[in-house]
Formats: C-alpha cells, sequence, structure tokens
C-alpha cells in the first residue's frame, strides 16, 4: 500500500524553529510526513529526506466556550475528536481517510468529506495556522478567532496546498456544538422516490451527510446522518421513513465511506497555470518542499 | 436559466478601437512617468493622455478629471480621511474594465477599485492614482435556482441579487449592514460579513468562483482548489482590491429558512447581555444571528426615524434571530429565552410575523445612520474578541471611552464576538479629533492582548494598517507581500494599503489623526 516504502534519511524538528533551519540551511528535498497516510497519493516525490511531523502533537489551547481550538498539526483526527467530545463539541471534517490522519494533512490535502456540503470544507473550518514555507519563514497566519479579515488570506493559500508551499505546524479550528440527536440511518428510497429524495437532501431537513453506499446497486441504498435538536430530528426521521425503507445504523459505518473517498486523486490531477505556479516559485523557490508530488515540473 | 460564455479576452469586435490604440502605445508616457505614484496627491502616470486614452475605451462621460467632479471619490466611508483620486474612470462592460485594466497596466499607473464607497476602512482611498468604479457593472449574468448558484458582475448591489432570487425562495445570505448599497465586488474585495453570518458564514464562504483581471492585464480564473489546485479564490477573497478586480463572480445562494423566530432581550447590564450571548453559544444553540447593542445605541436609534420599539432603559439588548425548520426552532426560542432570563434578562420580546421582525432588524441594520443624530462623524471600529472575553471587554471599553472623554456607542455581532466600538465625534475639531483617535488605538491594542484581532469584517485599509506589526510577525507580514506578490508584483493595486511595506515608498502613511485632512 504504501508506495514510499524507499528509505530516506529522517528529520524530526521539535518546533517551527527548528523547522525553520532545516529548510533554511539546507537545500535538501523534504518528503513531509505527519500520520502517514496519504503519501501514496501524488506523483512520486524527489525528495532525498523525509521530514516527520511527530514532534508537533498535542491540544495547545482548547477554551471550549469559545467553541475554537488550536492544534499542532501531528495531533490525529481520533485525538481531536477525543477531546472536543468530552465538552459536547465536535470538528466537524469527518474526512476522507480515518481519523488516524493527522489534522495537519487534512489541511494540507483539503480533504473534505460527506458532511462537507452541510457542516463545512477544511477551508471553512480552518480560522488560522503556523506554518513553516519554502523560505524558512515561520508564518503564523489568521489567528484564534471565528472572523478574520486582517492582511492577506496565507491560510487559505496554505490549506490545500499538499505542504508544497508551506509545512504546516499548528492549526487553529472553528469547533461546533454536536447535535443532541445525531442519527445514523441506511434508506433506500423507493424507485419512483428519487426526485423525492434529492428535495429531502436539499430541504429543510436536510441531513447532515449524504452518500450513496453502492451506486452500482439498484435502488442505491444511502448512508444519512440526521443531527438536530429532539423536536428536528423527529421530523426529519419522519420525512425519510416516507421515502423508502429505512434502518437505524451505527456512526461507524461512516468510516467505511470515509475510507473510500479520497482527495489523493486530486493530486495526482493537479491543475497548473501561470498564476499556480508563480505561487510555488515565490514561497518555495528552491523546490524543497514535496518536490514532484503535484507533478510540475523542475 | 441562461448560459455564460466566459471568454479569456475582451471581444475584438467589440474592442477594436482599443486594441488599435494600445498598439501605438501614443498615451503611455502622456502621465510623464511609469511611477508607483501616490505620493503627492497628484499620481505618477495620470495626465491627460491618459485620461483620453481612457476616455477612449469607455466614452468621454465616465471618466472624470476635474477637480470638482473628484471630490465625491476622495473619500469612502471612513470619517476625516481625504484622498483625491487623480482621474476616476467608470467602465460599463466587462470589456471595458479589461481593456482599461490593461490601459493602466501599460502606462505603468498605480489604480484603486470602487465598488459603492461603503467601506469602512478607507480601502477605497485613491491619493492620486486612477480610482476604477465598477458600479456601472451591474448585470446579473445568470441565475441557477436548482444548482444554487448565481453569476454576477462586481457593481451588483448586495440586496438587488437577493431580491432578484426572492422568488426562487433563495437568497444571498451574507448581509453587511450597508447591503442595499455596497456591491459584491466590494464585499468580494472586502470579504464582507454581516449579522447572519454567525451561522452561515462570511463572503469567503460561499463564493465558488471568479473571474478575475490582475494588474498586469491578464484574465484567470480563480476557484477554491477542490477540482485540484492552490485555492486561490480564497486568496484573493479579501484582498481588499490588492490582488485585481473580480469581473465576475459566481455565488451561493441560500435556501430561505421554513420559519425565523427573532428575540429581542433586555438587560440591565451590558455585562448580563454578554454573558447571555457566551450562554447561548455554550448551550450549543446557532442562531443565525446574535447582535448586542448598547444604551446609547438603543438611545440614538429610537430618537430617529428608524425607531424599532427598543427599551430606552435598558443597559442593553440582544438582537437574536433564530431560523431552520419549522420543527424544533421553537424549542430552541424557548431555550435561548430561558438562558437570556438565566442571564439577568428583565424581558424577552418575540417576534414571528414579518412586519415585527423587520422593526426590530431596521433599528439594527440602520443604527450607524442614527447616530448622524449625535455627532457629524462616526469612527465605525471593527475588532474580533474570543467570545469569552466579550464581557471584560467591553467593561474596558467603557473605561477607555470615559478615560479619553469620549462616548462609545457598541452595535455588534456579539455571538461572533465581532466588536463595532463605535464612536460619534467632529472631524473638524483636531483636539477632538485626537482623542477619538486614542481612544480607537487602546481598544484594538487591548483587543489585540486579549487574543482577538483588527478587524472582523471591514478590512485593513488605510485605518488599520498602524496596528498590523503588532498582530503579525515580521514573517508573516513578509509572506503577505510575497502573496501579494504573486497576484501583483509592481504593487499598482491599491497601493500602500493592507500590509506596511516600508520599502515601497508609494504611499506616505496615514496621518496620525482622525481628524480631516485640509488641504
Amino acid at each position: 500500500m504504501n508506495a514510499t516504502s524507499i528509505a530516506r534519511p529522517t528529520l524530526t524538528p521539535r518546533d517551527a524553529a527548528e523547522l525553520s533551519a532545516i529548510v533554511r540551511e539546507s537545500t535538501a528535498g523534504l518528503r513531509i510526513r505527519g500520520g502517514g497516510t496519504w503519501l501514496d497519493a501524488g506523483h512520486p516525490v524527489r525528495a532525498s529526506h523525509e521530514l516527520r511531523l511527530d514532534g508537533f502533537a498535542g491540544i495547545r489551547a482548547y477554551v471550549p466556550a469559545d467553541l475554537t481550538i488550536s492544534v499542532g498539526a501531528a495531533t490525529t483526527l481520533a485525538e481531536l475528536d477525543r477531546v472536543t467530545a468530552a465538552h459536547g463539541q465536535w470538528c466537524p471534517l469527518f474526512s476522507w481517510g480515518d481519523d488516524r490522519a493527522s489534522i495537519g494533512a487534512v489541511i494540507a490535502t483539503a480533504s473534505a468529506g460527506p458532511a462537507a456540503p452541510m457542516l463545512g470544507r477544511p477551508r471553512d473550518l480552518v480560522i488560522g495556522l503556523e506554518c513553516v514555507d519554502g523560505l524558512g519563514r515561520v508564518v503564523r497566519a489568521g489567528g484564534r478567532v471565528v472572523k478574520n479579515v486582517a492582511g492577506f488570506d496565507l491560510t487559505r493559500l496554505m490549506t490545500g496546498a499538499w505542504g508544497t508551499l508551506g509545512v504546516i505546524t499548528e492549526v487553529h479550528l472553528r469547533l461546533r456544538s454536536r447535535p443532541s440527536v445525531d442519527e445514523t440511518w441506511v434508506v433506500t428510497p423507493t424507485p419512483s422516490g428519487g426526485a423525492e429524495f434529492a428535495a429531502f437532501l436539499r430541504g429543510p431537513y436536510a441531513p447532515l451527510a449524504a452518500h450513496p453506499i453502492n451506486a452500482h446497486e439498484a435502488p442505491t441504498p444511502w448512508l444519512v446522518r440526521l443531527g438536530g435538536n429532539a423536536a428536528f430530528v423527529a421530523a426529519a426521521r419522519e420525512a425519510l421513513r416516507a421515502l423508502g425503507e429505512c434502518a437505524l445504523e451505527t456512526h461507524s459505518a461512516w468510516e467505511r465511506v470515509r475510507a473510500h473517498g479520497a482527495p489523493a486523486e486530486l493530486a495526482s490531477r493537479w491543475q497548473w497555470n501561470a498564476l499556480s505556479r508563480r505561487v510555488r516559485e515565490r514561497f518555495d523557490p528552491r523546490n524543497q518542499l514535496n518536490p514532484g508530488l503535484l507533478g510540475e515540473p523542475v | 436559466m441562461s448560459e455564460v460564455s466566459v471568454s479569456p479576452l475582451p471581444d475584438p469586435a467589440h474592442d477594436s478601437s482599443n486594441e488599435s490604440s494600445h498598439g501605438d502605445g501614443a498615451f503611455a508616457a502622456g502621465g510623464g512617468g511609469t511611477g508607483v505614484g501616490g505620493s503627492g496627491g497628484t499620481g505618477v502616470g495620470v495626465g491627460p493622455g491618459l485620461a483620453a486614452e481612457l476616455a477612449r475605451i469607455v466614452g468621454p462621460a465616465h471618466v472624470l478629471t476635474r477637480a470638482s467632479a473628484l471630490l465625491v471619490y476622495e473619500s469612502d466611508a471612513l470619517p476625516g480621511n481625504q484622498r483625491t483620486p487623480g482621474l476616476a474612470v467608470f467602465p460599463g462592460t466587462r470589456d471595458e474594465l479589461i481593456a482599461v485594466v490593461r490601459c493602466l497596466a501599460a502606462a505603468g499607473t498605480p489604480f484603486v477599485a470602487r465598488g459603492a464607497g461603503t467601506g469602512l476602512s478607507g480601502g477605497a482611498l485613491a491619493d492620486g492614482a486612477v480610482l476604477l468604479g465598477v458600479h456601472r457593472l451591474k448585470r446579473i449574468i445568470a441565475i441557477d435556482a436548482e444548482a444554487r448558484t448565481a453569476i454576477v458582475e462586481p457593481g451588483v448591489v448586495n440586496a438587488t441579487l437577493t431580491r432578484a432570487v426572492t422568488s426562487l425562495g433563495l437568497h444571498y445570505a451574507p448581509d453587511p449592514s450597508s447591503q442595499t448599497a455596497c456591491t459584491l465586488g466590494g464585499n468580494l474585495a472586502e470579504n464582507a460579513g454581516g449579522p447572519h453570518c454567525l451561522k452561515y458564514g462570511v463572503t469567503l464562504n460561499h463564493v465558488v468562483h471568479a473571474t478575475v483581471v490582475l494588474p498586469s492585464g491578464e484574465v484567470v480564473g480563480l476557484d477554491r482548489g477542490d477540482a485540484g489546485g492552490y485555492d486561490l479564490l480564497g486568496a484573493f477573497v479579501g484582498s481588499e482590491g490588492c490582488f485585481g478586480i473580480a469581473v465576475d463572480m459566481t455565488v451561493r445562494l441560500t435556501p430561505d429558512p421554513q420559519e425565523v423566530i427573532t428575540l429581542l432581550a433586555d438587560f440591565s447590564s451590558i455585562r448580563a447581555a454578554a454573558d447571555a450571548t457566551s450562554a447561548i453559544i455554550a448551550a450549543g444553540i446557532l442562531p443565525a444571528a446574535l447582535e448586542l447593542m448598547d444604551q446609547a445605541t438603543i438611545i440614538a436609534v429610537e430618537d430617529s426615524i428608524y425607531a424599532a420599539g427598543y427599551p430606552r432603559d435598558a443597559a442593553a439588548v440582544l438582537l437574536i434571530e433564530l431560523d431552520g425548520a419549522t420543527a424544533g426552532l421553537r424549542d430552541d426560542a424557548d431555550a435561548v429565552s430561558r438562558l437570556c432570563h438565566g442571564s439577568g434578562a428583565r424581558g424577552v420580546l418575540r417576534a414571528t410575523d414579518a412586519a415585527a421582525r423587520s422593526k426590530l432588524w431596521q433599528g439594527r441594520k440602520k443604527a450607524f445612520g442614527a447616530m448622524g443624530r449625535v455627532a457629524s462623524h462616526l469612527v465605525v471600529q471593527d475588532a474580533v474578541v474570543p467570545r469569552t472575553m466579550l464581557a471584560e471587554l467591553l467593561t474596558e471599553i467603557a473605561a477607555i471611552g470615559e478615560r479619553h472623554g469620549v462616548q462609545v456607542c457598541n452595535v455588534f455581532h456579539a455571538g461572533d464576538g465581532n466588536l463595532h466600538p463605535n464612536i460619534p465625534y467632529d472631524a473638524t475639531n483636531a483636539e477632538q479629533s485626537a482623542r477619538v483617535h486614542a481612544a480607537m488605538q487602546e481598544i484594538m491594542a487591548r483587543c489585540i492582548a486579549a487574543g482577538g484581532t483588527i478587524t472582523g469584517e471591514h478590512g485593513v485599509g488605510l485605518d488599520k494598517l498602524p496596528y498590523m506589526d503588532a498582530l503579525f510577525t515580521p514573517e508573516t507580514l513578509d509572506a503577505m507581500c510575497t502573496l501579494r506578490d504573486v497576484f501583483d508584483p509592481e504593487r499598482r493595486a491599491n497601493p500602500g494599503k493592507v500590509v506596511p511595506v516600508r520599502a515601497c515608498k508609494e504611499w506616505h502613511g496615514v496621518t496620525g489623526t482622525r481628524a480631516a485632512t485640509n488641504r
């Protein structure tokens, strides 16, 4: 599975300053590795060294009533979920892949997921980040508050850049309260009810997430997640039941959906144009950060 | 629904006269240089030759050069600051806009884009540069009800788009208070917010594509990156006119909620109102809007034609709107009501019909206008703090105001922690202006120290430039300059704004006080 089992000398900086020194003091190409879950995505990386971000794990700041959290980039989604769940909150990314992935990689790959249309994409949920760019600059973009238009938006620039403009070391995220009722259902819409089901997905009782389980099966069963207060979910459940056969599922069913979707293909069919080349040249002029991953010419 | 074809270049048939005059380049030296001008009031590169060239593109009626005509464009909604543009040009079509930008590129002339001039940070001030207004580009190009998107030109007024899609049960969610005047192009440039952004998100979250003319004249399509590419649209949104000008933009339309409930909670202390805000957010309820108005604001509103029936003796009110599916909404409203009472509310009024709701909102949306009764000028400030810091910050802001002998009127997006401490004053009074400026500096410093930011939705522009060093590290500011250089290596678009660039001498900086500049 792991396409990059090529042994490379490993670098393990402990903080952004050390990482900055690594980038500044060498011209070595760096293969960035967080949780190691996306190493087979994109094109082969031509790097002499592996940059491990293990030193950047952990919760840095969390005031639950602010509904924001700051975490080291190597923090896993599982850890983020565990810490926020204790306060009835979540960072509702449900990204493609699994919860072993690091939050840094989720932001770097802009890995969305089945809940993205309703609950937001990585670009909508990240409010700031720290990264070390290809010039070795420690960049602290955005901030820790939920609304912020101060300065040019380096946060959005780094989100989904696959580490090719900067190595993300810390992220600040917007959180949401978990809905008081949260149910996962499998619904098989009646063969003639396709339009009604589509209307349900866009209507006032729209689910948090909806995803077809097996598109080759007809009629296609869908996994649907309903969330809200008790009265809302009761009404949504009733609307869902009118659309076809329904069965209650466990939330773990989403893990199978997430494992099958992936942003990997985005890295393989990256669209370069004059402007994006200019971005790459200016933020990583020595082509050190994940060189080759996005298939750009050297 | 109509289809749009986006041509990368101006239609040559439509534009032949411009192309030929581009070719001879005779105008290029008209202003006497290639400068990154704007340092002395009469911009380098702006002269009769350029004006004539621009007039050939847009028609002579749409180029202003006389001082008396330019007077209108010497300020935006930031009080006490005037800058006279070298000239003003108003393209009427997409092709004209692109041709104008290419003409300015060939002449090496700096320019400042302007929508409706409702910006509150001085972002549309053009000191000797060419002021490029996009308000004539006001076509709604396409509405796709099925995809819930609209393609619009940058001069379309925010509220006009919502009116155009009302019959489809849709609206454009970001709703700045100036929405009946401000343009979507300006909203894009500023990443504008508004009360309902608490639930629905800011402009960034509602734009899915933009066609942009870069300062070089290149026309590029910018996307969010979800098809495999950098999020250059995300980088462009909120770039305050420094990265180029949107030729068209594709925005999301939001379905109207099934039901809306608006509550007005009345408090005898501003701290209690702030506590109620925290309690609502902490309880996991996400209102569509959660706005706080203090007594000074309430009285200004109630004395004005926008009187909304707010209790004049309240120290603060919260205007809370809940929307969504009917089922469950009343339970949320009941919970909010209980939480307000639990934090010390004297009463909670509930408006469910459209007329009662719009009256409650009118007072909030026109609060800034109502403050015109208090004094001739108004600084509408903008800062954000973590939500749990609201009560503390409001107490400190009151103390700062008292210390400097200025009246602070608070009317803001409490649910986001997005403060608007406003100060009515007389900008022609230098001593008073200096006190206002000093108070604002202290308030900003305090918000930064609390872990907040200097602007949540108004932009940095000219006004917030002096605070950028306190908010960002030199390396971060440097990276911002790198990003600007990707889009505008010559730094001709809105020079001297957003990021302090000491190496660049194109701007002489802010005046240092909020007094009206007299020339």
